[in-house]
């Protein structure tokens, strides 16, 4: 394990930044985010979580997959080189940590490997963050429900820990070995730093947010079961107003729509993130919707992630980060829907 | 200060009253979320559920953003603060509502704070329109005496700026905006279906998030709620990134007021400016 | 080389589209900035085509109409000078010069008109500079 002065913080982050591209929270007039670091300066470490989640590291909002111009009627087209230098995410809650898992068993999982999240998600080192654990959870948060705690190191290439005046770093994977290693100016963490370390995972157990007994296979099955019932769904998403904050927040959602764009016969084509809310999700080129009214299409997103996704993945695919809840425009919390669904 | 628990209970019994006597058949007003601080949107349908309605200085949503969503000759009660009952009339002006078919309980309040920072958002939005302009029952009581400002007062610094300072700052604002569009779908006169953003033939804007399909959409949003917002911020506070939309529109509706002399949403008789001309319209507005 | 702006021209087709045609026939000269798009009224203008116009290139936007009251289907342009009014408004709190964007009414017996405005029209811009504002440029928008 190794450890740095928090005042030498900044150090750590001109360092990583010079070596390849570093993706880290800023703190922006909206709140903090997860942003590609030009300025050492610019990087936060006093947050809560960011307002969105750090999947637009691997699966941005708008991404290039061809571009091409048209010449005297012929058109020249040509992939979009993937990024191939090795790249560091810092700052990564731990539950934001599990929702890389969950996009992987999405886009590398299925059978087919998505080229543009692989390029992205190989090449990057993840530095995870512990939630100060001595502190409360946000209410909208419910992460205990998948059995996640505040300082849970799982998943993360490199663990952080902070202390009143240092950051402690454990790698958690060889990649993170290495990254680690490399950087010569860290401190060895001693054999103190190292039990401070393990009572911050301990302690992160302990951390309460909201919870309930939520079992993949039983709420896939209950989900299905309650699918017809229209005046349930009705109920709870009668605020719903069908804008996509919710889905455009969430670590785990990936659905992307694909559109050609050009201007004075150049252009590309894009995938750019999708929300199952949105009126025109569904639209057919015929002009018939099949999911034309909003608890509908709400009804879709919940039981996706926690119905679908259980049968074709085996998770359910949600990590309790309460963004979805803390971006709602009117307050819809997908934790009480699921919960009252699982009770019925 | 607003009795926030005088109007609550007022409302329930109210609520109440009118499902029981069967004068409507559902009532829009607010329900508690997961939280005290985060009260939700609700509907309600029988007079016995009537006892979960709440209002707090958090209950921020304009109700009438819902009305819309009814077939016409739904009977509905909704619960309206100042500017809320602004977008009703506005509403009913446009023909997407009837008159007779609305309840219209009105809330007077001060005081009322944003979700997520607990700041008081009165000046920011509504300053000007405390109590409902158009109501059939009271909830609570007017409210006089509140030293409200002009709703155009937050615009002073930004009509203080210069051209380029100005486009500078929205340039900034409207880089940040993720189109998950919640400024168009909170609003309460954002009813068109299909929206133009949502069109593909013609393509007024690209669908993925650039730069310049983000400033047609906000421009032209702002251009269709021209005389017809009704300035209850609804946009910015929807807003997940924080952008202040509200004060393009609040910008817009003052050039609307100024130039048609009449502001958005204060009389039914009225028909909406941008759908109307007078004799003495000059050219002089074109500058 | 000197600036020699882009200028939009959207006319409505019974009389500044007919004005422009008078100049023409009349062997007015004014300058060759102009790219004229004919409507059927100026209330057809949606604002967005204005929007789409300075995004596209345009460096000035000029929008003609028949005078008030002489609308061919009435009413049309006294909707429009509101609509026209309001656009300039939102271009003007957006940060856009104000002298990029200018309605004019030119009926079809005003060759002159026409001509002098568009000449005018052009210097002005063409003292404002390029329009880069909204101009969609092809790195990073």
């Amino acid at each position: 394990m190794k450890k740095i002065a928090i005042d030498q913080f900044s150090e750590l982050v001109k360092v990583l930044a010079e070596r390849g591209p570093l993706y880290a929270p800023v703190k922006g007039k909206e709140g903090v985010n997860f942003q590609a670091i030009k300025n050492p300066a610019d990087v936060t470490l006093d947050f809560y979580n960011t307002v969105l989640s750090p999947k637009s590291v691997f699966f941005p909002q708008s991404e290039d997959m061809i571009r091409y111009r048209i010449t005297h009627g012929a058109t020249e087209a040509q992939p979009v080189p993937q990024e191939s230098r090795p790249a560091v995410i810092l700052g990564v809650r731990p539950c934001d940590v599990r929702s890389f898992e969950i996009m992987d068993r999405h886009f590398l999982g299925a059978g087919v490997i998505d080229p543009y999240w692989k390029s992205k998600r190989d090449n990057t080192t993840v530095i995870g963050f512990a939630f100060d654990v001595s502190a409360a959870a946000d209410p909208a948060d419910f992460y205990n429900t998948f059995g996640y705690g505040a300082a849970d190191p799982e998943g993360s290439d490199v663990f952080m820990v902070r202390t009143d005046k240092a950051l402690l770093l454990k790698s958690m994977t060889d990649r993170g070995k290495k990254l680690l290693d490399s950087l010569g100016f860290l401190q060895v963490a001693g054999a103190q730093d190292e039990k401070v370390f393990e009572e911050t995972v301990k302690k992160g157990k302990a951390v309460r947010t909201r919870s309930a007994e939520i079992n993949p296979q039983v709420i896939a099955k209950k989900l299905v079961s309650v699918f017809d019932n229209g005046e349930f769904w009705q109920k709870v998403t009668m605020a719903c107003i069908a804008c996509g904050a919710c889905t455009y927040g969430c670590p785990t959602c990936y659905c992307f729509d694909i559109s050609d764009e050009m201007l004075f016969k150049e252009g590309s084509r894009k995938r750019f993130w999708d929300a199952c809310t949105f009126t025109d999700f569904t639209l057919e080129a015929s002009g018939h919707n099949p999911r034309p009214r909003i608890f509908q299409r709400y009804r879709q997103k919940v039981c996706h992630k926690y119905s679908y996704h259980v049968d074709k993945y085996g998770c359910i695919s949600c990590v309790g980060c309460g963004r979805c809840t803390r971006v709602c425009p009117v307050n819809i919390d997908i934790f009480s829907i699921v919960d009252e669904a699982n009770k019925l | 200060m607003t009795a926030f628990k005088k109007i609550e209970d007022h409302l329930r019994k109210e609520a109440k009253n009118l499902l029981e006597g069967g004068k409507v058949t559902l009532v829009l007003a607010y329900a508690r979320g997961f939280d005290e601080k985060h009260p939700v949107p609700c509907v309600v349908k029988a007079a016995a559920d009537a006892d979960h309605l709440v209002f707090n200085e958090y209950c921020t949503y304009n109700m009438a953003r819902y009305l819309t969503r009814y077939p016409v000759g739904t009977k509905i009660a909704v619960a309206v603060k100042g500017a809320d009952s602004r977008a009703v009339v506005q509403l009913i002006q446009e023909g997407k509502v009837r008159r007779d078919d609305l309840v219209i309980l009105g809330i007077p309040a001060t005081g009322m704070k944003n979700q997520k920072t607990g700041e008081v958002i009165d000046a920011k939005t509504t300053a000007s329109t405390i109590n409902p302009v158009l109501y059939d029952v009271l909830l609570g009581d007017e409210i006089h005496g509140v030293k409200a400002g002009s709703p155009y007062d937050v615009l002073a610094e930004f009509e203080g700026m210069d051209k380029d300072a100005r486009w500078a700052f929205w340039k900034k604002e409207f880089e940040r905006c993720i189109r998950c569009y919640a400024c168009r779908k909170a609003c309460p006169m954002c009813y068109c279906d299909p929206c133009f953003m949502d069109a593909s033939r013609p393509r007024w804007a690209d669908k993925s998030p650039t730069d310049d399909g983000t400033l047609m959409y906000h421009l032209t949003r702002f251009y269709h709620l021209a005389g017809r917002c009704i300035d209850c911020g609804e946009c910015s506070r929807a807003c997940p990134v924080d952008i202040p939309l509200h004060l393009f529109h609040k910008k817009v509706a003052k050039e609307c007021e100024a130039m048609f002399g009449q502001a958005a949403g204060m009389n039914i008789e009225d028909k909406p400016a941008m759908a109307n001309f007078k004799g003495e319209d000059s050219d002089q507005m074109l500058g | 080389m000197s600036f020699e702006p882009k200028i939009l021209g959207i006319a409505c087709n019974w009389c500044t589209y007919t004005g422009a045609d008078l100049a023409g026939t009349t062997r007015l000269k004014y300058p060759q900035n102009l790219r004229l798009i004919r409507v059927m009224c100026s209330s057809r203008i949606n604002p967005s085509f204005i929007i789409r116009g300075f995004q596209l290139g345009a460096d000035g936007v000029l929008v003609g109409g028949c005078h008030p009251g002489d609308c061919h289907y009435g009413t049309g342009n006294l909707y429009a000078r509101r609509k026209l009014a309001i656009t300039r408004k939102i271009l003007e709190f957006a940060g856009m010069e104000p002298g990029r964007f200018r309605v004019e009414w030119i009926s079809a017996s005003e060759g002159n008109k026409f001509a002098e405005v568009v000449g005018e029209f052009t210097n002005q811009v063409r003292t404002l500079g390029p329009q880069t504002k909204f101009k969609i440029t092809k790195d990073g928008q």
